[in-house]
């Protein structure tokens, strides 16, 4: 190693340090702090503090809300992530050929994106009032109670979540396909190919690789869902819309149950981490055999 | 430069005396924090301009609340979860005494309040303030839960109001049958998955003679019963004795639909005689009010509810602020507040007094309502009992559950919280 | 331009337009009278109003929330990008020790859930007294966009040339000289596009800060908004109102400075 070069480490070092010691404060030592909170009886309110062991985790393996909670998470991530990727693509389509007003265009369509989930919450709270909601007047007068009635819930709020979402997507896909070279068209459609075909052989393989990584985004995001539906229906009705973190926030916050509570939260961190760790196995899977 | 010094330094020393002056000895501010009341004529800043002008040189903020009761529970338990909140004086639900109390919230009254004082007040109101022997707060308005009916309706089927379950079926029916009115809905109560679901529950439960919380501290000390209590609620909604939409209905939208004539029962709080009653309801004097009813005669009670007022153990003016209190919680205020917010007394003198009745005849069967009404599990624990159950009595009432699961589930949860909690 | 293509640069535009409905008809709920508010159809009011606007700016804690909500997101941003900036020039250019272990413990952590960490952040807030201050929710809120401001600045650095820093050393500039004179402007755009998202993060931020705050001390403007009062009534055209106010900066952004923070987005997801 030349001298410059362990002077640029050193360097580097130095650059990184703050930032290191930030993360390392408040990332790292949360992390591990909230294992060990989670092995508690916690509630500082009436003093209570001692060693839980792994009880919190067996009771949650035996606890139907706990199971209720992960099953809605994981239909709540599944459909909106899915349907956030079909409407993306579509609005992404259309988006490509625009010549006039792409700024207003895109304008309408980052709007939903950029503000707050809290927003969101309150804008469709009011859409689907059962007596005033735009929705059901829409609808033709219809009479629904969405956020009230159990079986609408749910698609309420994935509703909710793929409007705000779904510009993500599109922007993301968009971008990938104003660089695909305008020969590749061209050649399909020497070889005859119609727009289905050109789509699916031509646009979609293109699109793979960004449609992948969007996909990996909004699966964590979704994941760890909490605003939305937290403002939205509070979890309810008959606790249809409680996801994981809603559940661990319960616990926390309104319950007191910190050790308990934490418990839920490293359950969706652990979740996290392996749909990211298997994500990226099988990407580098298909890289190896592409 | 250096008189501009002598004068900064002069209001430093000024700043710094009045922080260590004792309180009470300056200008002095109070932070009150209530719900926002709503009313014909909002009596607080009135109120609250007559406390000043007694005591001067004391300013009176009042701060706002969220919205709903949980959402209240959790801006307080947020604010003052091991520190000392910005206020002094604090509206509290009644199903919070015991918590806050064990927490160390509240400032212990007991030394301060004589017992004369609090013997005006409902006894049932005054054992909600009560937790561990000691007294935590003093009692603001009061409610009960009760039966309202259409006068009109009954009458003209020749029916009395219903005192038991199968009356007040038979009743829909029959009314229902007679007036082939589909927008005539029969029994309308609070389903939603909030706290007011459990009022409704636990009032079942008491209709059928069992409770949530035996004296041993057990839960569902009887689940058969428990079980049939649910399963009556669940048949309401089945056999459309009461509509579907009761599961996502709370207070107000109830009421709504009871005011608007769209319904023959509703079980509320008494804010709704108000509004029933007011000019331009489609309901006026046509509606009457009875006990809830029971699955046998006899045994239906309402619960009781309505706030208290209690003094944040941080305040820096504990006698200012009890006497505060004592200011909003005492006759006259309560009086202004029956006048002008249709909050209701929890001092008994008032439902006889001559010119409140002369406004609301319906004040002495009020106080016989409240005098027979049942508190909620008065309990440290209450909201994690009510949090516990909402989701699983909920889904009861959409049908998502048989009523021995959910009771079975919530037994085992709430025996595991509680365990750990002790 | 062919009409065909007008046409459908039109119908597209519509499409959009419908989209954006619930902002829209949020938009007219916070300008409509009260007594309308409940009554559709139908759909337009017969008059416009101001009375919400003015009922949640002197009534509301709303103006001190996005007093709050700005304060915090500005130092939010100002200290993920004084911290991230070095950081990610490091790992774009210089021979860190343990480069692509670290690279990837940033990007794992911008995937972190905030449900993880609340609890021990919450016990760290309540343990130093913060709670209720923007100090607690800059913290919070830097820890997690200081690592995506790094990995999208690391990008950026990466995308500039070295051989431009190397051709003014040559020239007889000091390091520093280099990085100040050359990089730094040529790194600007990506420097807006890195603050712009931290900034939108903290602002739409909401569980850390329902957790961390308290009073209008420090109280954010989603928190406001979820939280806005009302007794038995909700204040629909209240919290219209609110909404909009709470979402202002998010739309001057859109429209403003849509340039930087498209690129911000595609730059945090398609680099790799």
């Amino acid at each position: 190693m030349t001298r410059r070069e362990r002077a640029d480490r050193r360097r580097g070092l130095l650059l990184m340090a703050p930032t290191l010691a930030t993360l390392a404060v408040l990332t790292v030592y949360p992390g591990a702090w909230v294992l060990w909170l989670s092995l508690q009886y916690r509630v500082p309110a009436f003093g209570v503090d001692r060693f839980a062991g792994a009880s919190h985790y067996a009771f949650l393996a035996g606890d139907p809300r706990f199971w209720s909670a992960a099953r809605t998470t994981a239909l709540f991530t599944v459909a909106s992530v899915g349907l956030e990727l079909v409407l993306g693509v579509a609005v992404a389509l259309a988006l490509v050929g625009q010549r006039r007003g792409r700024r207003l265009a895109f304008s309408l369509l980052l709007l939903a994106w950029a503000m707050p989930a809290v927003v969101t919450a309150r804008l469709f709270e009011w859409l689907y009032h059962p007596a005033a909601g735009l929705l059901n007047v829409l609808l033709g007068g219809l009479d629904l109670n969405w956020l009230g009635d159990p079986a609408l819930a749910l698609p309420a709020v994935v509703l909710a979540d793929v409007w705000r979402t779904l510009p993500f997507v599109a922007v993301l896909a968009y971008a990938r396909l104003l660089g695909i070279p305008t020969e590749l068209y061209e050649a399909a459609q020497v070889d005859g190919a119609g727009r289905l075909a050109t789509f699916t052989r031509v646009t979609l393989p293109l699109l793979r690789g960004v449609l992948l990584i969007a996909v990996l985004f909004r699966t964590l995001d979704a994941l760890r869902a909490f605003d939305l539906m937290f403002v939205l229906t509070g979890g309810g009705p008959a606790g249809t819309t409680e996801t994981l973190t809603v559940y661990a926030y319960r616990g926390l916050f309104q319950m007191l149950q910190l050790g308990f509570g934490s418990a839920v939260g490293v359950v969706v961190f652990a979740l996290v981490m392996l749909v990211a760790w298997a994500y990226l196995r099988l990407l580098r899977a298909g890289e190896a055999a592409a | 430069m250096r008189g501009r010094r002598a004068v900064l330094l002069a209001a430093l020393l000024a700043l710094a005396g009045c922080a260590e002056r004792p309180p009470g000895d300056g200008p002095v501010t109070l932070v009150f924090k209530h719900a926002r009341i709503l009313g014909p004529a909002d009596p607080f800043p009135g109120l609250l301009a007559e406390f000043a002008a007694a005591h001067p040189g004391v300013r009176v903020t009042s701060e706002s609340l969220p919205w709903s009761s949980d959402e209240q529970h959790q801006f307080y338990v947020i604010n003052l979860e091991g520190r000392s909140p910005g206020f002094d004086v604090m509206m509290l639900d009644v199903i919070w005494v015991p918590e806050f109390a064990r927490a160390g919230w509240l400032l212990d009254l007991t030394d301060r309040v004589r017992p004369e004082e609090l013997a005006p007040h409902f006894a049932s109101t005054v054992a909600a303030a009560t937790w561990a022997g000691r007294v935590w707060a003093l009692p603001w308005n009061m409610n009960v839960g009760l039966l309202y009916y259409r006068a009109d309706l009954l009458a003209k089927y020749g029916l009395r109001p219903p005192e038991t379950w199968e009356e007040l079926e038979a009743a829909v029916r029959t009314i229902r049958a007679g007036e082939r009115d589909p927008r005539l809905e029969g029994y309308l109560w609070q389903g939603k998955q909030y706290e007011g679901m459990v009022v409704n529950v636990l009032e079942a439960l008491w209709a059928n003679g069992t409770r949530l919380l035996g004296a041993d501290g057990a839960v569902f000390p009887e689940p058969a019963r428990a079980v049939e209590a649910l399963a009556h609620l669940r048949g309401l909604l089945a056999t459309g004795v009461s509509p579907r939409w009761v599961t996502a209905a709370d207070e107000e939208l109830s009421r709504r639909a009871f005011g608007d004539g769209r319904a023959v029962f509703l079980r509320n709080w008494p804010y709704v005689l108000d509004l029933v009653e007011a000019p331009g309801s489609a309901v006026r004097g046509r509606v009457g009010l009875a006990p809830l009813p029971g699955r046998v005669r006899g045994a239906g009670a309402g619960s009781t509810g309505g706030s208290h007022l209690g003094i944040s153990r941080g305040t820096r003016h504990p006698d200012l602020a009890l006497a505060l209190v004592r200011f909003l919680t005492g006759e006259r205020a309560q009086r202004a507040m029956a006048t002008g917010a249709a909050l209701y007394p929890t001092r008994t003198a008032l439902y006889r007094d001559p010119a409140l009745v002369a406004r609301n005849r319906w004040l002495p069967r009020i106080h016989d309502l409240m005098l027979a009404g049942r508190p909620r599990p008065v309990t440290p624990s209450y909201l994690l009992l009510s949090t516990t159950l909402q989701p699983e009595l909920s889904a009861v009432l959409v049908g998502l559950k048989p009523p021995a699961r959910a009771i079975a589930d919530a037994r085992r949860r709430l025996d595991y919280f509680l365990a750990s909690r002790r | 331009m062919s009409r065909g293509g007008r046409l459908r640069d039109a119908l597209v535009l519509a499409a959009l337009a419908a989209y954006a409905v619930p902002f829209v008809w949020q938009l007219l709920t916070s300008l409509k009278p009260e007594a309308e508010l409940l009554r559709v159809p139908p759909l337009l009011p017969a008059r416009l109003t101001l009375d919400h606007y003015r009922v949640v700016l002197e009534q509301s804690l709303i103006p001190r929330a996005l007093l709050n909500s700005l304060g915090v997101a500005g130092l939010t941003t100002l200290s993920a990008l004084l911290l991230g900036l070095p950081a990610a020039y490091a790992l774009a250019r210089l021979p860190v020790p343990g480069r692509s272990a670290l690279l990837l413990g940033i990007v794992a952590s911008t995937a972190f859930p905030q449900i993880a960490t609340v609890s021990p952040l919450y016990l760290m807030m309540r343990a130093l007294g913060l709670r209720d201050t923007w100090t607690a929710l800059v913290l919070a809120h830097t820890s997690f966009a200081l690592p995506l401001v790094i990995w999208l600045l690391a990008g950026f650095v990466r995308e500039i040339p070295p051989a431009l820093e190397e051709s003014a050393a040559v020239d007889g500039a000091s390091r520093g000289q280099a990085l100040r004179f050359i990089l730094l402007p040529l790194l600007a755009p990506g420097v807006a596009s890195a603050g712009l998202l931290a900034f939108l993060f903290s602002w739409n931020e909401f569980l850390f800060a329902y957790t961390f705050t308290a009073t209008g001390a420090s109280r954010t403007v989603p928190v406001a908004l979820a939280l806005f009062p009302g007794v038995f009534e909700v204040p629909w055209g209240d919290i219209a109102a609110a909404s909009m106010l709470a979402s202002l900066p998010p739309v001057l952004i859109v429209v403003g400075l849509q340039r930087y923070l498209v690129r911000g987005l595609l730059a945090g997801a398609v680099k790799d």
